[in-house]
């Protein structure tokens, strides 16, 4: 369940405001038992992200839900999953590069065989060739997951107006990707006509990924008793299943060290190599 | 005890691939959660309105779940601050207050079919894979089921939904609310009672 509105253009804009929210950082209660209990939501900024979160759900209500639901209204469902496949599609070179970096080239390979394949016989992404007969399945990555991966902390719980829960570490990867997007800097060097392109990408994007989860995200909310502390949860929990799943995909670390028998030194010695290679790069140490 | 468990689970495998319907009985962590599955199918496939839904969910948590265990996780550090009374009207209320919760969750249910996938042994008893097959032809979703052994009986202490526990869901959204009525239990109660008295009726 990704309940990230993903929508990488707007993140640039919001990137202040998270600048300033971390700045104000202040430390919590400093009893005992407060102490614990904030170590557990990891929320120091409780009261900012509740405030932000309530705007967010009064945007949500008003404006996204509505639109979500006209949206599935339109549009007959096949439509809307080609035009999915298609949003999917223009991801691929960033997924692609994402797997690249977390050393794992046997995902690398299948982003860029889809991307190939949906490109070409699927007509620019608008039918997920590779996915319904290929046996290749579309998979989520992002730049958030990838610093998890190289064992980057995820710093505070934050709620981000319009975009929802996030956290300093994914946030700073959506910036990123914005940044990165090869879409992006094709329309960014062309005539300011086509400035329009990416936000119409993100909000499209986002209309559609609300637009699957309108019964479950009212569901939760009709049953939870703190709608809030569950979405924190959700999103915390669910990030960390990305990291540790990514994780377990790759070949142990120990295999590093193992040298002296190359061809026992892992499953996958081109990726551990490339593994090696990012750690010293990122000069993190596991 | 880790070791046992193991025996039981590799035991009942082998068993279950020899004869499965010799293992009807709750010895097979596997066939705790197939089982689970096909009675959830029927009641999700009969007519039902939603409050005979939360009833029969209802009687399927109660059967099938280590309710007092999971009841004392959610409630995490409180549970030892609380009273005895407390306990008890908590544990009951939290019974109440997930058959509402899985029964409105899959209210949406168009033809899914649960999966088992495969089981394997854990410290405190057994995890069984699943996944719910669904016949849009989208990609399946995996449960894991974690199980706690119980004088050889298998009862549920927690459902994992792509990686997202149940548990340490509630448990962290009860922190919250108790946390918010001034650290007392109570609040809590009182907000349960509210909602399993309030949704349930519709």
């Amino acid at each position: 369940m990704n309940l990230r509105p993903v929508c990488l253009v707007f993140s640039n804009l919001v990137l202040l405001s998270a600048l300033f929210l971390s700045g104000c950082a202040t430390s919590p209660n400093n009893a005992q038992s407060e102490v614990v209990e904030a170590e557990d939501f990891n929320d120091p900024l409780e009261d900012a992200n509740r405030a932000i979160f309530d705007f967010n759900q009064k945007v949500d209500r008003n404006v996204l839900v509505p639109v979500a639901k006209a949206y599935r209204t339109v549009l007959p469902e096949p439509v809307r999953d080609s035009l999915r496949d298609f949003l999917r599609n223009l991801r691929a070179p960033l997924i692609f590069v994402n797997n690249a970096l977390q050393g794992d080239f046997e995902l690398a390979g299948q982003t860029f065989a889809r991307f190939t394949l949906n490109s070409t016989l699927g007509v620019g992404g608008l039918i997920d060739v590779a996915g319904r007969w290929g046996q290749l399945p579309y998979h989520e990555q992002d730049l958030g997951v990838t610093f998890g991966v190289w064992g980057i902390p995820e710093g505070p719980y934050l709620v981000v107006p319009v975009l929802g829960p996030s956290d300093p570490r994914d946030l700073v990867g959506q910036v990123g990707e914005g940044f990165g997007d090869p879409w992006n800097i094709l329309v960014s060097g062309n005539p300011w006509t086509l400035y329009w392109i990416p936000y119409v990408r993100g909000g499209v994007s986002g209309i559609d990924q609300r637009s699957r989860y309108i019964e479950t995200l009212s569901d939760i909310e009709r049953t939870s008793l703190d709608y809030y502390a569950t979405i924190r949860s959700l999103y915390r929990q669910r990030r960390a299943a990305l990291i540790r799943g990514q994780r377990e995909n790759l070949p142990p670390p120990a295999s590093f060290s193992r040298n002296d028998n190359p061809t026992m030194a892992g499953r996958r010695p081109p990726q551990a190599a490339m593994v090696s290679e990012a750690r010293i790069v990122s000069g993190i140490s596991w | 005890m880790t070791r046992r468990s193991l025996l039981t689970a590799a035991f009942a495998l082998i068993l279950g691939a020899l004869a499965p319907a010799i293992l009807a009985a709750a010895a097979d962590p596997a066939a705790v959660i197939n089982n689970l599955g096909n009675r959830a199918l029927e009641v999700l496939g009969k007519n039902a309105t939603p409050a005979q839904r939360v009833a029969r969910f209802h009687e399927l948590f109660r059967e099938d779940f280590d309710v007092p265990g999971i009841a004392r996780f959610v409630l995490g550090r409180y549970w030892k601050t609380a009273s005895p009374e407390q306990q008890d009207e908590f544990t009951k209320l939290f019974e109440n207050y997930i058959a509402l919760v899985y029964s409105s969750q899959l209210s949406a249910y168009s033809g899914e079919t649960l999966k088992v996938t495969g089981s394997r042994a854990d410290p405190e008893g057994a995890i069984v894979a699943s996944e719910i097959i669904r016949p849009s032809g989208a990609p399946p979703v995996k449960v894991e089921w974690h199980l706690t052994d119980q004088h050889g009986t298998y009862k549920i202490r927690d459902v994992a939904v792509d990686g997202i526990s149940m548990a340490v869901t509630q448990r962290s959204e009860f922190a919250s609310v108790i946390q918010r009525n001034g650290g007392q239990v109570q609040g809590l109660i009182a907000m349960l009672r509210e909602k399993t008295g309030n949704v349930s009726g519709r």
